[in-house]
């Protein structure tokens, strides 16, 4: 047991902090606002490829670097912290569920192009009935002459108008189960749904789309794992959200004087901070906790992602919320990068399910332990 | 980067877990027995030659040179077993960390064994009644007067007070200096000529804590730890080990399950505030392992806890209060009894167990105190006052 990060991992996470920092500026965040969607721009998507980074997550075996989920999220929460497009974290979680349930054709004609940058990818789970994750799915694969048709609604795909695939959930007689749909295939629109912070989120609609039925992601809970990867690598990019507000705010604290002293000697302004700098550190540590349990596929991995992605969620908002406040009326402006976080905070918080969601998770797990 | 435990770990907790199956009787009589410390030292004992007892310090001081795995594996075994702290934890969590880091080789030598086998029991004698969150004011006076020093003046809320056989303490070796340049850290002797300990009632009704007066105490020159008035830094480090570790996880677990099992009627809560509360506790709880665990890959990486060990000492008070709260909340009317009440629930270990909680975000630093540290060690944020 050893619950630091590795030098790899640290070193992985500190090259995305000084690339991602150099390549997109928060401005192009801002500037999507009136411009939506917030896109990746074609030759930072290469330059991520290059380094290699979609294949993070994946085995070495699946072409990857074998750095796990733990790895990935460390990508994540740079993003977060960058305010960068969401595809790169969509990417990497559909190249993980492929890697860890794709079977060895599925992975053999998909991951190289995924991990090439050449097939970004993102799931499609959600449907229009207000809560989340696989077990609300109702969306059913029809057999017939051979292979599995899918009609209806997915929302909330986030990166839908850029993913050249989607992973998606349907139900497959009486299981949950992930197909994969070429975004060019006949009978599949994207709609945009225009997220607060600007990412691209769309609604899939199907109309009969095929499937062959060998392609379907042979693990029969490829989808749930798939989701809670998913869940892993948005609760880290809020981790990094929540880092950037907290920074930002801190550095502010420092500079800014009122009264003859810079206001972070004030403890009305510092203890806030502190509150924020506690949570971030909890936070940390049960995102390090769920994505080591889902690397080493232990039991208790569900309720660690829940528990992560519910405390982070909301860790997060908190410290945008406090930036703004403790930014005062410049806190409040269009010009400062401090609503982005919270946009992008606020929107994250509720994406791959809010946290009384996964708090409803982490009750059944306690049932079942104090049984 | 893992989380997994090897075979041979494996077998080191099988061999754990046995060991404790077999001896958690000795544990449970300790409240009933006739001379209830002494039991305690017994059961602290008993553990320490079993190998469970100084998992971290070096073998040749008594301690076991264990690897973070195995003290992970020992602190949960022994909270699955619900066995209790143990009585000399004073000095195995402040005092010990100290001397292995600060003290000279007599001292490490002298002292390191016989707290680990409970043989001498620690108190601490730090705050005062003018020296509280600002501990650097302290004024207690010792002055070198050939090979000793001798000291006068008072410590409060000292626990284990009464019965401690030993006391740590900082003293005011030099009042010229510098606040933080003049004070010592000294090792005492409680049946020293001169000491007299005075037990104070907390709040809750219970005596945990005393006054501890010193009149012309002499302390030989050679219980003094590290420099002569380099005390405060010691200090310093000795208030880190207070805050970290793992400790005080493994007693919120077993509050956070009866917290459960109150609310639970055959496994789930029906109520869905109380549902999503439990919930939320579990995940704090177990945020609180997991900072816990890197705080240790830190230290047997050779870092210092400093002051990311204020983070869980606030973030577990809290929680521990917020817990507390809890159980009495669903207890409804009752909580308003004492246990001596025909009707009270659950003994009356609600209201204790609530008052106890209260104590924790004020001994070893206050909240507002760890807010301060935080801001100032870990942010960088300018100082709001004195020092933490």
């Amino acid at each position: 047991m050893d619950f630091e990060l590795g030098e790899e991992l640290v070193a992985l996470r500190d090259i995305a902090r000084d690339l991602l920092a150099q390549r997109w500026k928060a401005e192009s965040a801002r500037r999507a606002l009136d411009t939506p969607p917030s896109r990746m721009p074609a030759q930072l998507w290469a330059e991520l490829a290059e380094m290699g980074w979609f294949g993070a997550g994946c085995s070495e075996a699946g072409g990857g670097s074998g750095l796990g989920v733990i790895g990935a999220a460390l990508l994540a929460e740079e993003a977060g912290r960058a305010l960068l497009p969401g595809a790169m974290t969509s990417t990497l979680a559909g190249a993980i569920a492929l890697d860890r349930s794709g079977g060895a054709a599925l992975k053999a004609e998909l991951l190289p192009r995924i991990i090439a940058g050449s097939l970004p990818v993102t799931l499609a789970v959600e449907e229009p009935n207000g809560t989340w994750g696989p077990d609300a799915v109702v969306m059913a694969a029809q057999a017939g002459d051979g292979g599995l048709r899918l009609s209806g609604s997915k929302i909330f795909v986030a990166d839908g108008s850029t993913a050249g695939l989607f992973l998606v959930a349907a139900r497959v007689g009486d299981e949950v189960r992930l197909l994969p749909v070429e975004a060019g295939a006949a009978g599949v629109e994207a709609v945009p749904m225009q997220r607060i912070d600007a990412q691209d989120i769309v609604e899939l609609r199907f109309d009969g789309v095929r499937v062959e039925a060998q392609r379907m992601v042979p693990d029969a809970g490829a989808a749930h794992d798939a989701y809670a990867v998913w869940t892993a690598l948005v609760a880290a990019d809020l981790l990094g959200s929540a880092g950037a507000a907290l920074a930002m705010t801190t550095a502010y604290a420092k500079e800014r004087v009122q009264f003859g002293r810079a206001i972070g000697s004030f403890q009305a302004v510092s203890h806030r901070l502190a509150d924020v700098q506690v949570n971030v550190e909890i936070g940390r540590s049960l995102l390090y906790a769920a994505c080591l349990a889902l690397d080493e596929r232990r039991g208790d991995a569900g309720a660690l992602v829940a528990a992560a992605k519910a405390f982070i969620g909301e860790t997060a908002v908190d410290a945008a919320e406090a930036a703004v406040q403790l930014h005062g009326g410049i806190g409040y402006t269009w010009e400062l990068d401090v609503h982005l976080h919270l946009r992008r905070a606020r929107a994250n918080a509720v994406t791959a399910g809010d946290a009384g969601w996964h708090r409803e998770t982490v009750a059944r797990h306690m049932a079942h332990c104090y049984a | 980067m893992d989380l997994k435990f090897t075979a041979a770990e494996e077998a080191y907790r099988l061999r754990c877990r046995e060991w404790i199956a077999a001896n958690a009787h000795h544990a449970a009589a300790v409240a009933k027995a006739a001379d209830p410390v002494q039991a305690a030292r017994d059961w602290q004992r008993r553990l320490w030659e079993a190998g469970y007892v100084g998992l971290a310090w070096p073998k040749a001081y008594g301690g076991q040179d264990a690897t973070l795995t195995q003290q992970v594996i020992v602190s949960e075994e022994m909270a699955r077993a619900k066995l209790p702290p143990l009585i000399n934890t004073i000095g195995l969590s402040i005092l010990g960390p100290t001397l292995v880091r600060h003290g000279t080789e007599a001292q490490r030598r002298r002292f390191l064994p016989r707290i680990l086998s409970g043989e001498e029991l620690w108190c601490q004698g730090f705050s005062e009644p003018g020296a509280g969150s600002d501990l650097a004011s302290l004024t207690t006076r010792a002055v070198l007067e050939g090979d000793d020093f001798v000291v006068t003046g008072q410590k409060l809320w000292t626990s284990l007070g009464p019965i401690a056989d030993w006391c740590f303490l900082l003293v005011r070796t030099d009042p010229s200096a510098p606040q933080r340049e003049g004070i010592s850290y000294l090792l005492c002797r409680m049946d020293t000529p001169g000491i007299s300990v005075r037990p104070l009632r907390n709040a809750g009704g219970g005596v945990h804590f005393s006054e501890v007066f010193f009149d012309a105490v002499r302390i030989p020159r050679e219980q003094l730890v590290g420099e002569l008035h380099g005390g405060w830094k010691i200090a310093r480090s000795t208030l880190d080990h207070e805050r970290s570790g793992l400790s005080g996880v493994i007693s919120l677990e077993g509050s956070l399950e009866r917290l459960w099992r109150q609310a639970a009627a055959g496994g789930e809560i029906a109520d869905a505030v109380a549902r999503q509360q439990a919930a939320q506790y579990w995940i704090e709880l177990e945020g609180l392992r997991y900072l816990g665990l890197r705080a240790l890959s830190d230290q047997l990486a050779g870092r210092q806890p400093g002051a990311s060990a204020s983070v869980g000492k606030l973030f577990a008070a809290k929680l521990r209060q917020k817990v507390a709260r809890a159980a009495l909340d669903n207890a409804g009317p009752y909580a308003c009894l004492t246990k001596k009440s025909p009707h009270v629930v659950g003994k009356g270990r609600l209201v204790a167990g609530y008052f106890d909680s209260l104590g924790y975000s004020i001994g070893g630093g206050t909240s507002e105190i760890m807010h301060n540290v935080i801001a100032e060690r870990v942010l960088g944020l300018p100082r709001s006052t004195g020092e933490a």
